[in-house]
């Protein structure tokens, strides 16, 4: 457990770390490891819980916005962050295959600060949220027409699990 | 990488035909020769897609300047000067010929052809290339470009080589180099982790690339002459999209920094890095002009995404694509002239060219899910990614005169990304 308290403080410290916005990333990557910090019963309510189970954020071609029917999802887990301040999640954005690799990847990343950004405001921690994108990669490359919406999504874990 | 020791003996060089721009053969129509290339006179009958003919053949027709003709049912098929029959050739409508031998012992390879005008009656080219019995496709490219040169008054592009990835299933990926029609390929990289973004440096010696192996994307910069790689970016957040100053000194990048991507220009060794400016929105896919001055790049600060150009001296921006919604992937031809992207067609994507000077718009390409175009080093192509759903991903070129395309037989399927190495390669 103070192993844990001890990383959060480092990456709070980095995060904080304005005026160098440019740190290698190798350094923090380690002090991730460590015990769960959920006990097991914030655990088994994040297995069971109706919403929390709900773990994908889907969106439509070429845009970002959180749609209505997903707030809940969303708000759910800024509730749940809120109330387990040492629980880390990490937020990965994807694109479906149209369009360009590095564009997609720029579109899933922006996905993620939005579901990101409106936790914030729902009381989850900067510090507890990670924000990552694949864009196309793990995309299914023959998608068409509305198969491809299953590839527009941001996918919410935690790192305990 | 080797330099190919082709002994050239005798060339006869008159004027082009026609001097052409990379500029003036932006259209539709095309503009081709016919062409007869005869099969040359030649002891190997077994290797036939190693033939010279099958070589040339191939390069002529992706040029988009030449019309090869079909010449299955002819009979007499020339192999030297005085078995030229021209007045059956010109009734083939035939207007260039060409033919040639080649002997071939347990090491060398000797190549001796002829391009002949059917209409003057008249031999335009003769050459002879010697050199390893391996080099037989490239002394088929060499042909080519001497005689893509002797046509259009360019260079050819048909010695020079071609990178890309190639993703062999969901585990294992390679980034392959091969000459430009597919051929001898190797891999350079093999990761468990996607490759996007390959991009040949102006000087030919190195290959950037962006790898996910770090479980999230990081830049590589991978020496060619030595094989060995530099991460030069693995900062906090994605890294991505390299490219290139014209001069290989610096890497124009994009950096997410937990936030959205936005756009560092550093030295090629991952050091000195500086933002180039600063959004609320997407900037990416950065590309330097050829002159160095600009970097255009894709950004969605109007809505979707269009190209966008910041002048590095006096940071002014502005918005170069306005047609269609979704314009992204920008690469510019060599002499600055030609902007090629992916553009949104009611649905299909599509390789598009803007001539930079008008601001018009050509489709070059049907769709419907094309990606990464990248012009050929002398501009009269345009290489891309080709997406079907019923088809496996492949690399393709296009080019500019007559939109002719042609597949890069890559012996593989699931092949994108791909750069192209520059012409002194």
């Amino acid at each position: 457990m103070k192993k844990l308290v001890f990383a959060g403080l480092t990456l709070a410290l980095l995060a904080g770390c304005s005026s160098t916005p440019l740190e290698d990333a190798e350094a923090p990557s380690d002090a991730k490891a460590g015990e769960p910090a959920v006990d097991n019963l914030s655990l088994d309510k994040l297995r069971s819980d109706s919403l929390l189970t709900q773990r994908s954020i889907y969106f439509d071609f070429d845009k970002f916005e959180v749609k209505p029917e997903f707030q809940d999802i969303v708000n759910a887990h800024a509730q749940y962050a809120a109330d387990h301040p040492e629980a880390k999640m990490t937020l990965k954005g994807h694109a479906d295959h149209r369009g360009s690799h590095e564009y997609n990847l720029a579109l899933g990343q922006k996905r993620s600060v939005s579901v990101k950004d409106v936790m914030n405001t729902s009381g989850a921690n900067d510090a507890q949220i990670e924000t990552v994108s694949y864009g196309e990669e793990e995309a299914n490359q023959n998608c068409q027409g509305d198969e491809c919406s299953q590839d527009r999504r941001v996918d919410i874990s935690y790192e305990v699990e | 990488m080797k330099k190919i020791a082709l002994i050239f003996i005798t060339l006869f060089y008159l004027i082009p035909l026609h001097a052409i721009e990379v500029i003036d053969i932006l259209g539709g129509k095309a503009n081709e020769l016919s062409v007869a290339v005869i099969p040359f006179q030649d002891d190997l009958i077994e290797n036939e897609k190693n033939q010279i003919h099958n070589v040339i053949k191939s390069d002529l027709s992706r040029s988009g300047f030449f019309r090869v003709i079909d010449i299955g049912g002819v009979n007499k098929l020339p192999t030297s000067l005085n078995d030229v029959d021209y007045s059956f050739w010109s009734g083939l409508q035939t207007e260039l010929l060409v033919i040639g031998r080649v002997q071939r012992g347990d090491e060398q390879i000797k190549v001796v052809y002829e391009l002949i005008d059917v209409f003057k009656e008249k031999m335009m080219v003769s050459s002879e290339y010697s050199g390893n019995i391996k080099q037989d496709r490239q002394i088929g490219h060499q042909i080519s470009n001497v005689i893509y040169e002797k046509i259009t008054g360019s260079k050819g592009v048909f010695h020079t080589k071609i990178g890309f990835v190639q993703k062999i299933n969901n585990n294992k990926y390679q980034l392959n180099i091969s000459d430009m029609d597919g051929f001898n390929k190797k891999a350079i990289v093999t990761s468990t982790q996607p490759i996007i973004s390959t991009r040949w440096s102006p000087d030919g010696e190195k290959i950037a690339y962006v790898s996910f192996e770090k479980k999230k994307p990081v830049i590589y910069v991978q020496n060619l002459k030595n094989g060995e790689r530099q991460l030069v970016a693995n900062f906090k957040g994605n890294n991505s999209a390299p490219a290139w100053s014209p001069d290989n000194k610096q890497l124009a990048i994009v950096l997410t920094y937990n936030n959205f991507s936005q756009i560092y220009v550093m030295n090629a060794d991952g050091k000195n890095i500086k933002r180039l400016m600063r959004s609320r929105s997407i900037d990416t896919e950065p590309v330097w002009a050829p002159d160095g001055k600009s970097i255009y790049f894709v950004s969605d600060r109007g809505g979707g995404p269009q190209i966008y150009k910041i002048d590095l001296k006096t940071e002014q921006i502005r918005r170069v694509t306005f047609e269609g919604n979704y314009n992204v992937s920008p690469q510019l031809s060599p002499d600055g002239k030609l902007l090629t992207f992916i553009t949104n067609d009611n649905g299909a994507f599509k390789v598009g060219v803007q001539n930079l000077i008008s601001n018009q718009v050509m489709k070059l390409t049907q769709g419907r899910n094309d990606e990464a175009p990248v012009f050929s080093p002398n501009g009269h192509m345009v290489l891309y990614t080709q997406k079907n759903p019923e088809k496996e991903t492949s690399l393709s070129t296009v080019s500019l005169n007559g939109f002719k395309t042609q597949v890069i037989n890559t012996d593989s399927v699931r092949n994108y990304e791909a750069t192209w190495s520059p012409i002194d390669f």
